[in-house]
């Protein structure tokens, strides 16, 4: 039965322009690194490190926040309109159709691996900037409590969202049509953007990828990854369903990846390694004979972080020996291909708590099914 | 981020074309091999090239001056499948660390030099990991640069994009999601909505929309009819004079300050805004 349970629709709300917390930190790490000032760099597809101290969703192509030593903020962007987005903020604002040229020089840069070349000339100082990428991405990973909420509203949305897509889908219609109804759903509620992979069919199916032409069929399992972003963060949800009746081979499937999430789940606090909870997901598998199906070959990751990304670090491989902390946000996702019933995804985001973790997620954590 | 339909605006011979025009460069340069970076928001150029657009993550296109290209694809062999069905690649190898496997497709081809498409705009981990090899620059102009399908394919767009938008303008503020529903529809890839309002009420929208991987921008502006008729002129009279805040949309990515063969110009009257994608001498759009 498709669940009628609704959920409420969480509205944006208004967070700080300037991260002061995040400032703090970093004016502590230009004082251990004996650095005098930090450039993050954002451009269109990863607008994380700017946003981790400067939180608007700017739309130029590229933007930077250089902060010195002793505090003072300069934000350089390259869109007109973006200049609004900062009215007010504690920081001197520029706009630069020249990015090139207006670049402050810095002694470290987050983001310098992502950043043109051309920009660096302009960028560094006389001996070159050093990364600060991993030191920031390492800051990032424990939330403020600011932070959570705005993880807690983009997971809300997006068990709204989902609850959309699985009321949305309907016998003959394109894939692109459904992702066309979630993604204009989120938008209606707040979502500032979304990360979404979709498929549907069979034993056919064996990954994710963005919509096609494909009309949905009766049996098919529709699955999807929902990443809308509120305020800058994402959270996720993973979710199969099934149109129509769900086959034994669907529902004995099913079973496999709930069980193989709980397990994870139930492992999750601070102190346990990232490879210990993929380990977890995967030995369930290998349980049932299906350990071949845990590797690259048939999947990607068994979870990650979230927050301004998508997709952050540490991934949750057996590989990865990250200990989790205290106010991390990850999702833990057992999604593969078992021949079965093709690839199916579950998975939930969550919050780390001091003696455990915390479903953001209330959607219901199950298969699934559009009665037709 | 690219969550609506990829597809193919162009047939085979049109990719044809722009590869041996790539060919043609090397040849003239002595190349043997041109790298072209790709990324889920920089995918302009490998689009116009082979019509691969990745919707997460990065990859490097190789075109040998003899021979296919080859796509170094830090995505899933899952997903190999359905980018041959969407591009004309065929050669397509896992490169999660995109350097190695540049490394050892070189070794394998025995180059020694390498042409880049827009060197200066390469990622510095990129860059800096091409090592001892000698790496030459290949300006896009004259290769990856709009020709007579780039400017049919971008009409296309712009079309979708002006007529939607005029049609849901009165309902934007309150109904974004609609207009980006709307978009979505109609097998737009991305679109990106941005509302400025004036203190009265009136209000201008923009929309930056990638169809078939064209990016595209349009303004339109709500208010009293002859402050739009205002703005209007305004426009044309910025667009004979070469004034007004220009955007180049035939780069690398989809937008950035400057101009181009294809660009963006947004004017300002009052308060509101139109804005329009544009293109040179034969080709207004």
């Amino acid at each position: 039965m498709v669940s009628r349970k609704r959920f409420s629709v969480s509205q944006s709300f208004s967070v700080s322009q300037i991260n002061q917390h995040r400032r703090g930190q970093l004016v502590e790490l230009m004082a251990d690194r004996h650095w005098d000032s930090i450039l993050l760099y954002g451009q269109g597809w990863r607008k994380d490190y700017f946003r981790s101290l400067v939180n608007v969703n700017y739309c130029g192509p590229y933007a930077a926040a250089h902060l010195t030593r002793s505090g003072e903020l300069t934000v350089l962007v390259t869109d007109p309109w973006d200049c609004d987005l900062l009215a007010g903020a504690d920081a001197a604002v520029n706009y630069t159709a020249d990015f090139c040229s207006a670049l402050p020089r810095a002694s470290a840069i987050a983001g310098l691996e992502l950043m043109e070349t051309r920009f660096l000339n302009g960028a560094s100082s006389v001996s070159g900037p050093a990364s600060a990428t991993a030191e920031l991405e390492e800051l990032r990973r424990v939330k403020t409590l600011e932070e959570i909420e705005c993880l807690r509203a983009a997971a809300s949305l997006a068990d709204c969202g989902y609850q959309h897509f699985a009321d949305s889908i309907q016998l003959g219609m394109h894939e692109f049509e459904l992702v066309a109804e979630v993604e204009g759903f989120l938008k209606s509620n707040g979502a500032e953007d979304n990360f979404m992979l979709i498929a549907s069919g069979g034993t056919e199916v064996v990954g994710m990828k963005p919509p096609t032409e494909r009309e949905l069929q009766h049996g098919d399992s529709v699955i999807t990854e929902l990443t809308p972003c509120v305020n800058g963060y994402y959270a996720q949800i993973c979710r199969t369903a099934v149109l129509g009746e769900p086959s034994k081979a669907q529902l004995e499937s099913f079973a496999i990846f709930k069980e193989a999430q709980q397990a994870a789940q139930d492992l999750i606090k601070p102190g346990v390694r990232a490879s210990d909870v993929a380990r977890a997901q995967n030995d369930v598998f290998r349980k049932y004979g299906y350990g071949d199906y845990t590797g690259a070959k048939y999947t990607r990751v068994r979870g990650h972080c979230l927050g301004l990304f998508p997709d952050e670090t540490p991934h949750i491989l057996e590989d990865v020996d990250y200990v989790l902390k205290e106010n991390m946000v990850v999702i833990a996702h057992p999604n593969t291909y078992l021949p079965l019933a093709g690839y199916m995804v579950f998975g939930d985001s969550t919050l780390i708590t001091a003696s455990g973790n915390e479903l953001l997620n209330k959607a219901e954590r199950k298969l699934f099914v559009k009665e037709i | 981020m690219k969550r609506g339909l990829i597809a193919r605006m162009l047939p085979d011979e049109a990719f044809s074309a722009r590869l041996d025009r790539v060919r043609s460069a090397l040849a003239e340069r002595d190349l043997p091999a041109l790298l072209v970076y790709t990324d889920v928001w920089r995918s302009n150029q490998g689009r116009f090239l082979t019509n691969f657009m990745p919707y997460w993550n990065r990859s490097l296109i190789v075109i040998p001056r003899e021979g296919k290209p080859t796509l170094l694809c830090a995505l899933s062999p899952r997903v190999y499948p359905w980018i041959k069905s969407v591009t004309i690649l065929e050669d397509i190898r896992p490169a999660s660390k995109l350097i190695a496997s540049l490394e050892q497709l070189c070794g394998e081809r025995g180059w020694s030099k390498l042409g880049v498409l827009d060197l200066p705009k390469l990622p510095v981990e990129i860059f800096s990991g091409l090592g001892a090899r000698e790496i030459v620059d290949v300006p896009s102009e004259g290769i990856a640069y709009p020709d007579e399908e780039e400017f049919s394919t971008r009409q296309v767009a712009v079309s979708q994009a002006r007529i939607t938008l005029e049609h849901w303008l009165g309902r934007v503020p309150e109904n974004v999601g609609g207009l980006e529903r709307e978009y979505r529809r109609g097998a737009a890839e991305d679109v990106v909505i941005r509302v400025k309002r004036r203190e009265d009420g009136a209000y201008s929208v923009q929309v930056a929309l990638e169809l078939g991987g064209h990016w595209v921008k349009v303004t339109r502006a709500t208010g009293p009819a002859e402050e739009l008729t205002a703005l209007r002129e305004k426009f044309h009279e910025m667009l004979a004079t070469g004034a007004g805040y220009r955007e180049n949309l035939a780069g690398p990515q989809p937008y950035e300050p400057g101009t181009g063969r294809i660009f963006f110009l947004q004017v300002e009257h009052n308060g509101l805004y139109r804005g329009d994608t544009c293109g040179s001498g034969e080709h207004p759009l």
